[in-house]
C-alpha cells in the first residue's frame, strides 16, 4: 500500500477530491434553493391566512371580537395560532399573547416576530408571522401564526446537508484512493522499465496500458525517443564494428607482408630489427581491434547458450595457475584463498576471460614486491571473487569511467595494454547481470565480482 | 609433395593461403564453390583441406559433413568470419579438425595446418621423446638426459603439447587453446611467460637449446 502522500500527488486523487468538493457545493446550493422556495411558499400561505382573519376580525365590534378570539383559540387544537387584543394603553384584554410586541407597525402589515410572550399551551416555537392592526375603537389586535413546520423543514434540510455532504466527501476520498491506485501501479511499472533502460538495456520499452490517457501518451513519446536512441546506438556500434572489421583485414595482410619482408632481411640486422618492430606494432593494433570486436560480440550475445553450472573455484584456480608465472616475472606475489566453494550459472569461458583481465590488471599495477590477493567467498549478496592489488589505486571519480572503452587512468598510461580490458570485463558482467565493484583499500584497489544475477527490479 | 585443397569463395583470401602454403613447400588447388569442393575432396589425393564456412551453393558445414559421411577423413581446417563460440562448436562437431576466424594471420593458418597434417599420422603414445628430452605420460615425469625435470601441472600439459607437435611452429593462440582449452585471445604475453619459464627448466645452461622462438610467430620444440 502506497503512502498517503504518494496518493495525494497523483492527479486522479486530486481530481477526485476536487469533484467531491464541487459536488458537495452543488448539493448545498440545490438544498438551499429548495429551502428558500419552500419557506417562501409556506410564509405566503401563512400570511394569507393571517390577512384573511384580520379582515374578518375587523368587521366585528369589541365584544364580538373577544368572543371570536376565545372561540378561535378553543378551536386551535394544533396550537399554532396566536391572538392578542390590547386596549389603547397597551394592556392585555384577551388572547394568548400576553404582552404587546414592541416596535411593530400597527398598520396590519405582516412581520416576522421572535420571542413573543405567549401564554399557556401556545405554539412551541417562538417564531411567528404576525400582524398588528389598530382597530377603529383604538384597540390593538395582534394575529400571529406559528411557522413551526418551516423550522422542521429547515432542520431536515440541514441534517440532509450534513449527511449528504459528509457521505459525498467520504465517497470522494475512497474513490480518489481507488482511482489513484491504478496510476500509481502504472507509474511503478514505468519506473521499473526506465531503470532497466538506465542500466543499458535500451531494448526495453515503457508499458502502455492501451487507455490512450496522459500516461499512455507520455510513455508513447518516451518509447519513440527510445526507438530513436536505440537506432542511433546501433548505428554508432555498427559503424565502430565495421571500422574495426574493415581495418582488420588489410592490417592482417600488411602484417603478412611486413613479416615476409622481415624474414628476407635476416642478413641486414638493422632492417630486420625495424621490420620486427613494425610487426609488433601491427600486432598491438590488431589486438586492440580484436578486443573491440570482442566487446561487441559479447554485447551482442543475448542468448545464454554457453551458460552452465560451473564451479567458481575451478575458474579461479585456473586463472591463478595461468597468471602465476607472470606475477613471478613482475616480482609480485599471487595468493589465493577460498572461504566458500560456490557453483554459479554462468558462461565459464567468459567468466574466465573476465577474471583474467582483472588479475592481469592487478599484476600490472602492482609494484615489484607487491601482493595480488585473490579470494573466493560468499555473503548475503551471493558468491563473489575479490582481486586486491597493491597498486596506486583508482581515484573515486575514475571508478565509473575505467570501464568505458579505451579509458586509461592517469597512472595506467605507462602500462601496456589496449585500455579495453575492463570494458571487456564490464561487457561480460552485464551479460551475466553480475556486478563489478571497485573500491579502494589501504594499499591498493579491490575489484569485487559478485556472481549472482541481479534481480531486474533493483 | 603435400597437397592442400583450398575451398574458398574469396579470391584474395585464397591467394593469401596459397602464397603462405607455397612458402612452406605445399602445393595447393583452389575451388570457389562448395559442391565442386566436396567433389574434389571426395576424389582424394589431398593431405588437408582449408574450408570456408560460408560458401555459395553448398555450405562449409555441409561440405565437411558430406566428407565425413562418405568416410573421407582428410583433416579439415575451417575458416570463417563467424567468430562466435557456437559457430566454432558447430564447425568442429560437423567434422572439422580446427577452426580459424577471419581475418587471420597467415602464419597462424600455416602453423595450424602443419600441425593438422602431422597429427593425422601420429599415434597415441604413453612415452614421448625428442632428442634427449623424454616424457612419461603415465608416470607423469620428464627427463632431459639423466636430469629429472620438475614440472607443475600447467607446464606438464604445455610440454606434452609441444613434444607431441615437435618440429612444428606453435603459435601462442594454438598453445592457449590446446593447453588451457580457451578460445579467446589472452590479454598479454602470458603464454610467452609460460614458455620462457618452462624453457628455463628444459634448457639448462650448457645443454643444446630445444625450444626455439620464431619471431612474430611462435615456438618450435626440437
Amino acid at each position: 500500500m502506497a503512502r498517503l502522500s504518494e496518493h495525494w500527488r497523483t492527479s486522479a486523487f486530486r481530481l477526485s477530491l476536487l469533484y467531491g468538493g464541487v459536488f458537495v457545493i452543488a448539493v448545498l446550493v440545490l438544498l438551499g434553493l429548495i429551502y428558500w422556495r419552500t419557506a417562501g411558499l409556506m410564509i405566503r400561505q401563512t400570511d394569507d391566512v393571517i390577512e384573511r382573519e384580520l379582515r374578518a376580525f375587523q368587521l366585528l365590534d369589541s365584544t364580538e371580537l373577544q368572543e371570536r378570539i376565545r372561540h378561535e383559540m378553543d378551536r386551535d387544537v394544533r396550537n399554532i395560532n396566536v391572538y392578542g387584543l390590547f386596549d389603547r394603553a397597551g394592556r392585555h384584554v384577551v388572547g394568548n399573547l400576553i404582552s404587546l410586541p414592541r416596535g411593530l407597525p400597527e398598520d396590519g402589515s405582516l412581520q416576522h416576530l421572535r420571542d413573543a410572550h405567549v401564554e399557556g399551551a401556545g405554539p412551541s416555537s417562538q417564531e411567528l408571522r404576525a400582524a398588528v392592526l389598530q382597530l377603529q375603537s383604538g384597540e390593538l389586535l395582534v394575529v400571529g401564526r406559528d411557522v413551526a413546520p418551516l423550522i422542521e423543514i429547515r432542520a431536515i434540510i440541514l441534517r440532509a446537508l450534513g449527511l449528504v455532504g459528509s457521505l459525498t466527501l467520504l465517497a470522494g476520498i475512497v474513490a480518489a484512493l481507488l482511482l489513484s491506485l491504478s496510476p500509481l501501479r502504472r507509474i511503478r511499472d514505468i519506473k521499473a522499465a526506465s531503470e532497466r533502460v538506465v542500466r543499458g538495456d535500451v531494448q526495453v520499452r515503457l508499458p502502455i496500458a492501451g487507455r490512450r490517457d496522459e500516461l499512455d501518451m507520455l510513455a508513447g513519446i518516451v518509447n519513440r525517443m527510445l526507438d530513436e536512441i536505440e537506432r542511433l546506438l546501433g548505428e554508432v556500434k555498427s559503424v565502430c564494428d565495421s571500422i574495426a572489421h574493415d581495418l582488420r583485414t588489410p592490417l592482417t595482410r600488411l602484417r603478412a607482408k611486413v613479416y615476409r619482408l622481415q624474414q628476407e632481411l635476416v642478413d641486414t640486422p638493422r632492417h630486420h630489427e625495424s621490420a620486427e618492430q613494425a610487426v609488433s606494432e601491427i600486432d598491438g593494433l590488431l589486438a586492440r581491434f580484436q578486443a573491440l570486436l570482442r566487446i561487441s560480440e559479447i554485447e551482442d550475445r543475448q542468448r545464454r547458450e554457453g551458460f552452465a553450472d560451473i564451479s567458481l573455484d575451478a575458474i579461479v584456480a585456473q586463472t591463478v595457475e595461468l597468471y602465476e608465472p607472470m606475477a613471478e616475472e613482475h616480482g609480485v606475489r599471487l595468493t589465493y584463498a577460498a572461504s566458500a566453494h560456490p557453483r554459479v550459472h554462468a558462461d565459464g569461458e567468459l567468466l574466465f576471460e573476465a577474471l583474467n583481465n582483472l588479475v592481469d590488471n592487478a599484476i600490472k599495477f602492482s609494484p615489484p614486491g607487491g601482493v595480488v590477493q585473490i579470494s573466493l567467498g560468499a555473503d548475503a549478496r551471493g558468491p563473489h571473487i575479490d582481486v586486491v592489488d597493491s597498486g596506486p589505486g583508482i581515484p573515486l571519480q575514475e571508478r565509473e569511467v575505467v570501464m568505458q572503452r579505451f579509458y586509461r587512468g592517469e597512472s595506467a598510461r605507462a602500462a601496456s595494454g589496449s585500455g579495453l580490458g575492463l570494458s571487456i570485463v564490464a561487457a561480460i558482467v552485464r551479460l551475466h547481470r553480475f556486478e563489478l565493484e571497485l573500491s579502494g583499500t589501504a594499499s591498493g584497489t579491490r575489484a569485487t565480482l559478485y556472481c549472482s544475477p541481479r534481480a531486474l527490479g533493483r | 609433395m603435400t597437397r592442400v585443397l583450398i575451398i574458398e569463395d574469396d579470391d584474395a583470401t585464397a591467394q593469401e593461403i596459397a602464397a603462405e602454403l607455397g612458402g612452406h613447400g605445399i602445393e595447393t588447388d583452389h575451388v570457389a564453390d562448395g559442391a565442386e569442393g566436396l567433389r574434389r575432396a571426395l576424389e582424394g589425393g589431398y593431405d588437408a583441406v582449408t574450408l570456408d564456412r560460408v560458401l555459395p551453393g553448398l555450405d562449409g558445414i555441409d561440405v565437411v559433413a558430406g566428407m565425413r559421411a562418405r568416410g573421407v577423413d582428410t583433416p579439415v581446417l575451417m575458416i570463417s568470419a563467424l567468430s562466435d563460440v557456437d559457430e566454432r562448436v558447430r564447425g568442429l562437431r560437423a567434422g572439422g579438425d580446427d577452426y580459424l576466424t577471419k581475418p587471420f594471420a597467415s602464419h597462424e593458418m600455416s602453423a595450424r595446418l602443419e600441425v593438422m597434417l602431422r597429427r593425422n599420422r601420429s599415434q597415441p603414445q604413453s612415452r614421448l621423446r625428442v632428442a634427449d628430452l623424454e616424457m612419461d605420460l603415465i608416470a607423469r615425469s620428464a627427463h632431459r638426459g639423466a636430469r629429472e625435470i620438475e614440472l607443475r601441472a600447467a607446464e606438464f600439459r604445455l610440454l606434452e603439447y609441444m613434444m607431441r607437435n615437435h618440429g612444428q611452429v606453435l603459435t601462442r593462440t594454438m598453445i592457449f587453446e590446446a593447453v588451457w582449452g580457451y578460445h579467446f585471445n589472452p590479454t598479454t604475453n602470458i603464454i610467452e611467460v609460460h614458455v620462457a619459464r618452462m624453457r628455463k627448466q628444459i634448457d639448462a645452461s650448457g645443454e643444446t637449446p630445444l625450444i626455439r622462438t620464431v619471431r612474430g610467430s611462435g615456438y618450435v620444440l626440437g
